[in-house]
């Protein structure tokens, strides 16, 4: 045991002390969030910094200054076609939208044809969408009043609905729940988990590749059993993977909860902004204060610390099952191209289940659901994205078990692979040679 | 009295034997030779030694006690593939290494000052192993294998890689270990570069121990009643007390031949005295044999 602590001791200090670690520690809560941000600056900054010239060829007479969208000027011009599109050449414009003659005596045609946008460049999809409903809407307007509908009517006739869903317990308890939280928690969840396989096992792998191509491996294990130092290994670099987790965590919560209070301070002024962009969805006071008071309730309807508590347990669980199996490849094999082959077998599952994910948090109580979150190669993504939508208990408590079971299981196959596997170099490494490692006698 | 005592250690992979009833005793405080071409058998042995792996047959005694890990602190090994993490400081990766043989850092510390001094490495201690020229390099593997002031020394082909200063440096210090109560096990397959060295001998051949003892038995009992003859004159056939073998020139423009008693118990007077009357005699002594030319005797005549 105590060797165990040695080795796990110097993989954590060697990697905690270095430079790397600290950076993308520190760096990537602080990054990511910065990154969206700047896309999306530059995104909306481009878009209304491009006062780009678009010509209107009107011949309905219907469409004067229905286009107001931002980032375009729009200039009516009248004129066949034909001399619309050389002058839009001459006039270096951005682009020339075509209207024809369109008749509305018939109400019952529905269909409205032979709109044209020229341009030099693709426009993008949305400038289309939004070309599309200015068009549509004018159309609609002109069709209601020559109906003789009073556009106040029409207003009084939206409606807006909202379901409110419960999870009834066995005992009749009604708990208020949220779709759309439990899909958000489940999927970040199992993705972290999918996450630090993949960045943590190859750490590990590294690591044991390292020992075994500078030939230091046959003097540690002349001190310490193979077994004590695969496990310390791996132990040891998910010591330094739960380190970052909870340094992330820390970091996020605190950066939240000051950008919350930031946002709080300039909500008024942001909210007056939204409601002057969006007439439809005019928002009173009250209702505001009823969509916090929801927010705060949906966050109360998953069961937080359940989802915590197996978020632990799934993560180390995954972390041992897989960290084990690279380990033994990294033992196994010579070289990193060597170890490229071994990989596929192993991220197979990973993969499976990362997209099976999507089907299990549409319908997470489906037969494919429960199967994929009781294998243990799969269960800690699967399981993870179910628990916010409730498991029964009995199936978390097998989930679980088999999970144990499962890197108990890995453990040991890994352990007989790499107590040979360290020792040997310049073999030609396969599936029937790791085999034949594992059923050898040391 | 013995520090080592293996009976009977047996050991098989898949497709072959790597060591077949193998039995050796190693006294204390001697310098042991573990002698045998590549691949017949010594690394397994070693490797068995460090419980490394495990014996299929046969017992391993160190200090009359079955072998168990807590000998692990008792042993240093320099293995024939031999590293160290090249991205950790000289002097945390000896810690380490000290620690996994059971040393208390306090202890550690101060072995790691002292030898490192001794070596002239004191300078390095908080460089990394990368900046490390190759012989710098091989002084701190040994000693990795040294600092717990183990009882017994395992070096597997030491001076494969070693640069003749450093070769040197390296047996002056396990002869000084040697003295201190040490015992030192060598591995090589170039017999010729330990024999000086060595004061006990095995041979490994094929799996197997083909001969063991200490190097002057060897010798003595491998005597080929041979001798080195350097003359002048012509030297007649005397078939009734010797034959030649081979004839030179010496450096000095002189007769050199080797013969061989054909009487097994004749002794050199009486070759001496038949020479004398034939020839005039310059120079007369006895040919002993190598360990590598017993090896090649023995190897042969296993074969024949």
């Amino acid at each position: 045991m105590n060797q165990i602590l040695l080795v796990l001791k110097r993989e954590y200090v060697t990697r905690v002390k270095k430079k790397s670690f600290l950076l993308a520690t520190l760096l990537t809560p602080l990054v990511l969030p910065a990154l969206i941000f700047v896309i999306a600056y530059f995104a909306t900054r481009d878009k209304e910094e491009r006062d780009e010239q678009i010509l209107v060829l009107d011949e309905s007479g219907y469409f004067t200054d229905v286009f107001d969208q931002s980032g375009y000027v729009f200039e009516n011009i009248t004129g066949s076609l034909e001399e619309a599109k050389a002058s839009y050449a001459e006039k270096g414009a951005f682009g020339l939208l075509y209207i024809p003659e369109i008749d509305l005596s018939d109400p019952t045609v529905r269909g409205f044809e032979g709109f044209q946008l020229y341009s030099k460049s693709n426009a993008g999809f949305r400038t289309l969408e939004r070309f599309e409903g200015a068009i549509r809407g004018r159309i609609e307007d002109l069709k209601l009043e020559r109906s003789g509908l009073d556009p106040v009517v029409i207003a009084n006739l939206q409606a807006r609905v909202s379901l409110e869903t419960f999870n009834l317990t066995e005992t009749g308890e009604a708990k208020a729940s949220n779709s759309g939280v439990s899909f958000g928690v489940g999927y970040a969840t199992g993705f972290l988990i999918y996450m630090f396989i993949f960045v943590y096992g190859s750490q590990i792998m590294q690591s044991v590749l390292d020992e075994k191509s500078s030939r230091i491996v046959e003097v540690i294990v002349s001190s310490v059993r193979p077994f004590q130092l695969m496990m310390g290994k791996v132990l040891g670099v998910g010591a330094v993977g739960f380190t970052q987790l909870l340094i992330w965590i820390v970091l996020i919560a605190t950066l939240s909860t000051v950008g919350v209070g930031i946002l709080a301070g300039g909500s008024d002024a942001m909210m007056e902004a939204a409601s002057q962009q969006m007439p439809d969805t005019e928002m009173s006071l009250t209702e505001q204060q009823e969509l916090a008071q929801d927010i705060r309730s949906m966050v109360a309807s998953i069961p937080v610390v359940k989802i915590l508590l197996s978020f632990l347990f799934y993560f180390m669980g995954a972390y041992l099952l897989y960290g084990a199996l690279y380990a033994a490849i990294g033992a196994s094999v010579d070289s990193l191209q060597d170890a490229q082959q071994f990989m596929f077998p192993i991220i197979l599952p990973i993969l499976a289940a990362i997209m099976s994910m999507f089907f299990v948090l549409e319908d997470p109580n489906s037969g494919l659901a429960v199967t994929l979150s009781m294998i243990p190669f799969t269960s800690p993504i699967i399981m993870m994205a179910r628990i916010p939508f409730g498991v029964p208990d009995w199936q978390l408590a097998l989930s679980m078990l088999f999970l144990i079971g499962g890197f108990v299981g890995t453990i040991w196959i890994a352990g007989r692979i790499y107590r040979i596997g360290i020792l040997m170099y310049g073999v030609k490494v396969n599936w029937m040679t790791m085999k034949k490692w594992f059923t050898m006698k040391v | 009295m013995n520090i080592l005592e293996a009976k009977g250690i047996t050991k098989n992979y898949a497709q072959h034997t790597a060591l077949k009833n193998v039995s050796i005793d190693i006294p204390k405080q001697s310098i042991f030779g573990l002698l045998g071409p590549n691949g017949a058998g010594k690394t397994t042995l070693i490797r068995i030694i460090n419980q490394i792996i495990m014996c299929d047959a046969g017992e391993i005694r160190i200090n009359g006690e079955l072998l168990s890990p807590k000998h692990v602190k008792v042993i240093g090994y320099l293995p024939e593939e031999r590293g160290l993490y090249k991205k950790m400081k000289v002097g945390e990766q000896l810690m380490y290494l000290a620690q996994l043989k059971g040393m208390k850092s306090a202890e550690a510390r101060k072995r790691i000052k002292h030898w490192l001094e001794k070596l002239e490495l004191s300078a390095w201690a908080t460089k990394k192993v990368e900046d490390l020229s190759k012989g710098m390099a091989q002084k701190i593997q040994f000693i990795a294998t040294v600092m717990h002031e183990p009882e017994l020394l395992i070096l597997d082909e030491p001076f494969s890689g070693f640069d003749p200063v450093n070769a040197n440096l390296i047996k002056d210090e396990i002869f000084e270990l040697r003295d201190k109560g040490a015992t030192v096990i060598f591995s090589t397959h170039r017999m010729e570069s330990v024999e000086q060295l060595c004061d006990h001998i095995a041979l490994i051949n094929h799996a197997e121990k083909i001969l063991d003892g200490s190097k002057k038995d060897i010798k003595l009992s491998h005597r080929m009643n041979q001798y080195e003859v350097i003359f002048k004159g012509d030297l007649p056939e005397r078939p009734g007390a010797f034959q030649v073998l081979s004839r030179e020139i010496s450096e000095l423009g002189m007769n050199k031949v080797i013969v061989e008693a054909n009487d097994k118990t004749a002794s050199p007077n009486d070759i001496l005295e038949t020479l004398i009357s034939d020839i005039e005699l310059h120079s007369f002594s006895e040919v002993i044999p190598s360990i590598n030319d017993i090896f090649i005797n023995i190897v042969k005549g296993g074969q024949s």
